[in-house]
């Protein structure tokens, strides 16, 4: 599904990725953790395009991005730790707008698929809104589901709960859980470690623009390998 | 008396013609002006932000009697000689061009990068994602300042009294001196006062209207 090769990224002086390489199979959920500054996001935001890299191969479904660029990143939707749901456009608009503008499907087939997805993120009730009048958690939701109205086969999180109030953090992961159960292709970055253990078939940790480990859950949170791993959990455990 | 007030009132009414259609040709190629002005400043051609920060600091940093007389007296100097309207109107186009290039300007880059992140993951194209996205979410936050430029616009329109188009001020000041009397800038003081509310409510109108977003 993703194969990246030696990946390497640097802004400027500053060598973010050193040498990444990974594969990630159909349907796998994949958490990316480590300590911040350790390059997670520019991993993500360098998979779909946000961050060009420097150098490097990545294929995704078999696509490889430096021969065909945007192509490649057609089949991938990412959710931001931001949300940046468009203000002006209602929930539904949201939803709609990348389907109508980009695929050209009629206006009456968008607006039942986005019904169908807001009801799975349980926001029917909400379509008419407007992100400002939605809290922090409602808002994510409705990220996810526009990011799903694109039928992407791979999503990228970048922290998709670290902006929320804590009480808000449940109803979010819960819909990613869903998906996980789905089958759909995902790569998750974040901080919620219980989630994590509980969703992911394997998870990297990060370190100084390198993954230092890539194991299964219960490798990395019952036995972690090194020391440094073992020191980052510690801590992080005890900040919730 | 009453009916002197209806005889000026026409006559006056009549200048104001030509106020109305240089408002209107100004008011719509301007802001195009300033559309294509604001998208070549953020287009990050070196070039281009050059040529156009020149403009803009021409326009915005010279009277706009100056550039009036400049089109009208200076221009059949170099050999190119226009009519008093189509030199009233190149001139307001081009001064009101650059005010809107730099308020359109702002507006844009006062827009989260991650509005543009969200767009092109979502694989929407540059254009698309300008006039679907960015520029739609740019009106609300210009809306003050463009309100206030299209006060200003109804008043600079009676510069081009002094280059003799028969405008609302002139016609004014015509029957001033025919009649003399002072009624007729009276007129004209009140056909000015209910143009600009007319305009500030529907500018008022209109910031109603893009609230409802947040
Ligand atoms: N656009 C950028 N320009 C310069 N430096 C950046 C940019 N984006 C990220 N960085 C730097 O790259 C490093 C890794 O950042 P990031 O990928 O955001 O880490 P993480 O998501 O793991 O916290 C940090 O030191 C950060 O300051
Ligand atoms: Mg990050």
């Amino acid at each position: 599904m993703i194969k990246a090769k030696d990946i390497y990224k640097s802004f400027g002086e500053l060598e973010v990725l050193s040498g990444i390489s990974f594969e990630v199979e159909q349907g796998e959920a994949i958490s990316i953790i480590g300590p911040s500054g350790s390059g997670k996001s520019t991993l993500l935001r360098s998979l779909i395009g946000l961050e060009e890299i420097n150098s490097g191969e990545l294929y995704i479904e078999g696509i490889s991005v430096r021969e065909s660029g945007k192509k490649a990143y057609q089949k991938m939707g990412m959710v931001f730790q931001g949300f940046n749901l468009f203000p002006h456009k209602t929930v539904m608009g949201n939803l709609i707008e990348a389907p109508l503008v980009v695929k050209g499907i009629k206006k009456s087939a968008a607006k039942e698929n986005a019904a169908a997805l807001l009801k799975k993120v349980g926001l029917s009730d909400k379509k008419d809104s407007y992100p400002a009048q939605l809290s922090g958690g409602q808002k994510q939701r409705v990220a996810i589901a526009r990011a799903l109205a694109m039928e992407p086969d791979i999503m990228l999180f970048d922290e998709p709960t670290s902006s929320l109030d804590p009480e808000l953090v449940g109803e979010v992961l819960t819909v990613i859980r869903d998906l996980a159960e789905e089958n759909i292709t995902m790569l998750i970055v974040t901080h919620e470690m219980g989630f994590a253990r509980d969703v992911s078939d394997r998870v990297f940790f990060m370190d100084h623009g390198q993954i230092i480990s890539d194991t299964v859950p219960e490798k990395i949170f019952v036995n972690p390998e090194s020391e440094r791993i073992q020191n980052f959990l510690t801590k992080i455990l005890s900040q919730n | 008396m009453f009916d002197y007030i209806i005889n000026v009132s026409g006559y006056i009414l009549e200048g104001s013609l030509i106020t109305f259609q240089l408002y209107l040709v100004t008011a719509i190629f301007s802001v195009i002006l300033g559309i294509a002005g604001a998208l070549g400043k953020i287009s990050k051609i070196p070039l281009l932000e050059s040529i156009l920060s020149f403009y803009t600091w021409v326009f915005r940093g010279t009277p706009l009697l100056l550039q009036l007389f400049f089109a009208y007296y200076g221009l059949p100097v170099l050999g190119i000689t226009l009519q008093p309207f189509p030199a009233a109107a190149l001139t307001f186009i081009v001064n009101y061009g650059a005010y809107f290039t730099e308020i359109f300007r702002g507006g844009i880059e006062s827009i989260n990068e991650g509005q543009y992140e969200a767009a092109k993951v979502l694989g929407m194209n540059y254009r698309q994602t300008m006039s679907r996205i960015i520029i739609p979410q740019t009106v609300k936050r210009i809306l003050p300042a463009t309100s206030n430029e299209a006060i200003n616009l109804v008043k600079d329109s009676a510069l081009v009294a002094v280059i003799g188009l028969g405008d609302l001020l002139r016609a004014a000041k015509v029957a001033v001196t025919r009649d003399f009397s002072i009624i007729p800038f009276i007129i004209a003081a009140v056909f000015y006062l209910i143009i600009s509310s007319v305009i500030v409510t529907v500018f008022r109108k209109l910031e109603e209207k893009y609230s409802v977003y947040e």
